[in-house]
């Protein structure tokens, strides 16, 4: 009976998600620290600041998610989102009848970027990392003609996004909440989520198969533009202004969640779900240090150990499957 | 319904094909016979759109085509079953059937209930009972077989392509594929089966080509053809001079390697063998029965679970590639590519890489010194090439693999392994190879051979040992072993 079972695939939430468990139990003994460290950190309050505190991890941790299941990665992610914040309160500078016109534009921008990157992919047959590396520079470079320092302001209308609450429930990370269900279900139910698992799973089985390379790595090269181009408008919200560096550290940041969330760095395995509890862990991490009054560099420290101990413990169960 | 006229495709220092002609009539299953290297496989990409040719015209259905990809091909309605499958293990067997060709329901998304039913439907029609939730990497090679096979007919295939689709499966399973593609035959499908063995040819095919070296010997049906003629036509000479006499009594008595009851996580189990110097033995069996991975556990490049392993008289509980070699033994892999050869380096590079330092001086590598070692190496193997300084990349796969031999031949003193050492090598560089590898045993080794090809099996061993599912099924003496006797060793059922 037991090897019949094992014959199975497992439940598609657990097999996308296999890491799953594995963030799940790390987030539980966080809260457990959290708990004997100051009765104020499982409170409702706090969760939701938590939470809060997860929006921009998890908006670009989720279209590098769909790279990285192609077998690819997106290099460029942080200088896109240093233009995009910078275009944003550049372009909108305080007029709130911008605020529309300039998203959309913002938006577009992003994911026409990132089809650029999966365009010189193919057309160059060059890795990824190397074009999107690449691409990263330019971006920058752009990023500095455009702006040297702080640029442009947005009107308190445009705050609602990094700052806003319905019925006390933060609107930006539940923008990204609703984004990742969205992209898991394309994930599971459009025939091009199959896709994007069978190329990073096996690229020459998909060629030979006759699935569209070109086709699915606009897709997922276009929604990781897409979503550096919403982190950059989150950071716009959240700092009213456009900054030239704000975007940096989430190049090799973005990958982490993706990581903890159990997706495997070859690709061809995991899951949206995972990352987004991975950027959850993380910002709860953050939180439990600032409780504990540790200073940030020691955070940075401490997400570095998280990342190789959880990394650590998948090697392991993998290899004992 | 299939035409080709004059394909010719070159690769770096080989030319796979020239001028091949080939007709395949609606509805036939036609055989394309062949030795390894004669150039089958680089065919059937060609056909199948993942290679182009450099010369030649295809035509199919009448119409000239010039495929660029395996999906144009695949919409024409051809499909090919590679020997090395395009399976995605990760994914389920109704997944993978119905990859890029999605059931959906009336909103486009995918209908999962529906694939499951409809890959069960279709396995049904083919004789095969698979659960369609089952992820492909755990079912035996059979039955990723029939994945395939369910597969092309997902789409609308007109010409079925079998790259050597027995190599891996045995007895009831080829009686099965065998009455399955007369099926697909009777409904108009044609088929187009690629083979070495000549009584699947005569089972099955209408019709077979035969290529040799790369060019086209002639079409013939296969009702007015004998097997003799085949055989002729297929390897052009007698199979006898290809290997080297048998040395006289060149063994030792004391084995050189004894393992006592080795396992290797489930795919190799409690395995018992002796190697005594200046013997040959060939390790045979089916493709996963475990001789890969009890080549690379000897060599400790993956670990043993339990079992122990004597050499030279030591006993060994561990054992890792570096003491491997320091005990004087040496692993030539399967995938020279891949776990052989540094492919851009130059043949005197990769003659001294796993000893470098022989060849350093003051700590820094002595080119001359090096150079002189290869030269004198590829005058010894006749490897061709334009001299010590020619990139590995820019040689034939012959020559590669006997840069390899001749690397290890220099560094070994007790053991060496040699996994598939022919496969993808022309007849000429067989015959060398061959010639080689008796030479070195008289000189004193003990060679562990693992071949798929019975031939060579036959010709070269001084012991046949064969596997199957992990554990030896039995041993024979080379020159008492046969065809039949192996084949029986390597797939009898389980004792039912």
């Amino acid at each position: 009976m037991t090897a019949i079972a094992a014959r199975l695939t497992p439940p598609w939430w657990l097999r996308s998600n296999a890491g799953l468990i594995g963030v799940l139990v790390l987030i539980g003994a966080v809260s457990i620290v959290g708990a004997t460290v100051s009765d104020r950190f499982l409170t409702l309050g706090n969760l939701l600041n938590v939470y809060e505190q997860t929006t921009d991890l998890a908006l670009v941790s989720i279209g590098q998610t769909l790279t990285i299941l192609s077998g690819g990665i997106d290099l460029s992610v942080g200088s896109l989102i240093s233009l995009t914040s910078c275009l944003t309160s550049g372009l909108i500078n305080g007029n709130p009848d911008r605020v529309l016109p300039v998203v959309a534009g913002v938006l577009a921008l992003g994911t026409l970027v990132g089809m650029i990157n999966a365009a010189l992919v193919v057309a160059l047959r060059v890795h990824p990392l190397i074009v999107t590396l690449g691409m990263g520079a330019i971006l920058q470079g752009v990023t500095l003609l455009y702006a040297l320092g702080p640029v442009g302001r947005v009107p308190r209308s445009f705050n609602v996004l990094a700052y806003g609450r319905i019925a006390g429930i933060p609107i930006g990370a539940t923008v990204a909440l609703t984004l990742c269900i969205l992209i898991a279900l394309l994930l599971r139910y459009l025939p091009l989520g199959r896709q994007i698992y069978a190329l990073g799973d096996d690229a020459n089985s998909a060629r030979l198969v006759g699935l569209r390379r070109t086709r699915i790595l606009m897709f997922v090269y276009g929604a990781s533009g897409f979503c550096c181009a919403a982190t950059g408008l989150y950071l716009a919200a959240r700092f009213g202004v456009g900054q030239p560096y704000t975007g940096v550290n989430y190049t090799l940041a973005s990958i982490t969640p993706v990581v903890l969330g159990g997706t495997l760095l070859s690709g061809g395995r995991g899951g949206v779900i995972g990352t987004m509890f991975g950027a959850f862990l993380i910002a709860l991490l953050n939180n439990l240090l600032n409780f504990m009054d540790v200073s940030k560099h020691y955070q940075l420290v401490a997400q570095a150990v998280i990342i190789i101990l959880a990394v650590s413990i998948y090697v392991e169960r993998r290899r004992m499957e | 319904m299939l035409t080709l006229k004059g394909i010719s495709r070159n690769f770096p220092g080989v030319r796979a094909l020239s001028g091949v002609n080939l007709e395949v009539r609606r509805g036939e299953i036609h055989g394309l016979l062949g030795e390894n290297g004669a150039g089958k496989s680089t065919l059937i990409k060609i056909v199948a759109g993942a290679l182009a040719p450099d010369e030649g015209e295809i035509s199919f259905d009448d119409r000239p085509v010039s495929w660029s990809s395996p999906r144009e091909a695949k919409l024409a309605g051809v499909h090919v079953v590679y020997q090395e499958f395009a399976l995605f293990p990760q994914l389920s067997v109704a997944e993978n059937i119905y990859l890029g060709n999605e059931r959906r329901n009336a909103l486009g998304l995918v209908d999962l209930r529906r694939t499951r039913r409809d890959a069960s439907e279709l396995m049904k029609k083919l004789g095969v009972s698979l659960d369609p939730r089952a992820s492909v990497a755990s079912l035996s090679v059979a039955d990723q077989q029939m994945v395939e096979i369910a597969r092309a007919m997902t789409h609308n295939v007109r010409l079925l392509i079998l790259d050597e689709p027995t190599a891996v499966i045995a007895g009831r399973e080829v009686a099965l594929l065998f009455d399955r593609l007369r099926r697909l035959r009777n409904a108009g499908v044609s088929v187009l089966f690629i083979s070495h063995r000549l009584d699947e040819i005569f089972a099955l095919c209408d019709r077979v080509t035969i290529l040799k070296d790369g060019r086209l010997v002639g079409t013939q049906d296969t009702a007015d053809v004998t097997r003799e003629r085949l055989i002729t036509m297929m390897v052009g000479r007698d199979l006898g001079d290809l290997f080297p006499p048998r040395s006289a009594a060149t063994r030792t008595d004391q084995p050189v390697l004894r393992t006592d009851t080795i396992s290797i996580g489930d795919r190799v189990r409690d395995v018992s063998i002796e190697l005594h110097a200046g013997e040959i033995v060939a390790l045979a069996g089916m493709v996963g029965a475990g001789r890969s991975d009890l080549a690379l556990g000897l060599f400790g490049a993956v670990p043993i679970s339990s079992g122990t392993l004597h050499i030279a008289g030591k006993r060994f509980a561990a054992m890792s590639p570096a003491r491997a070699i320091g005990l004087g033994m040496g692993l030539v892999t399967e995938d020279r590519k891949s776990q052989g050869l540094a492919m851009l380096l130059d043949i005197a590079a990769n003659m001294t890489g796993p000893a470098l330092g022989e060849v350093t001086r003051h700590g820094m590598i002595d080119r001359e010194r090096e150079t002189s070692i290869a030269a004198r190496e590829i005058e010894r193997y006749r490897i061709a090439c334009r001299g010590p300084a020619t990139p590995v990349a820019t040689m034939s796969g012959g020559n590669q693999q006997k840069v390899v031999i001749a690397r290890w031949a220099r560094l070994c003193r007790s053991v060496l392994i040699l996994d598939e050492p022919t496969r993808g090598v022309d007849v000429g560089a067989k015959a060398e190879i061959y010639r080689i590898m008796r030479e070195l045993a008289d000189s004193g080794l003990a060679i562990l051979m693992i071949s798929s090809e019975l031939t060579e099996v036959l010709g070269m061993a001084d012991r046949v040992i064969v596997m199957r599912e992990g554990r030896i099924t039995g041993e024979l003496p080379g020159r008492e072993a046969t065809e039949e006797s192996i084949m029986h060793l390597a797939t009898s059922e389980r004792a039912a």
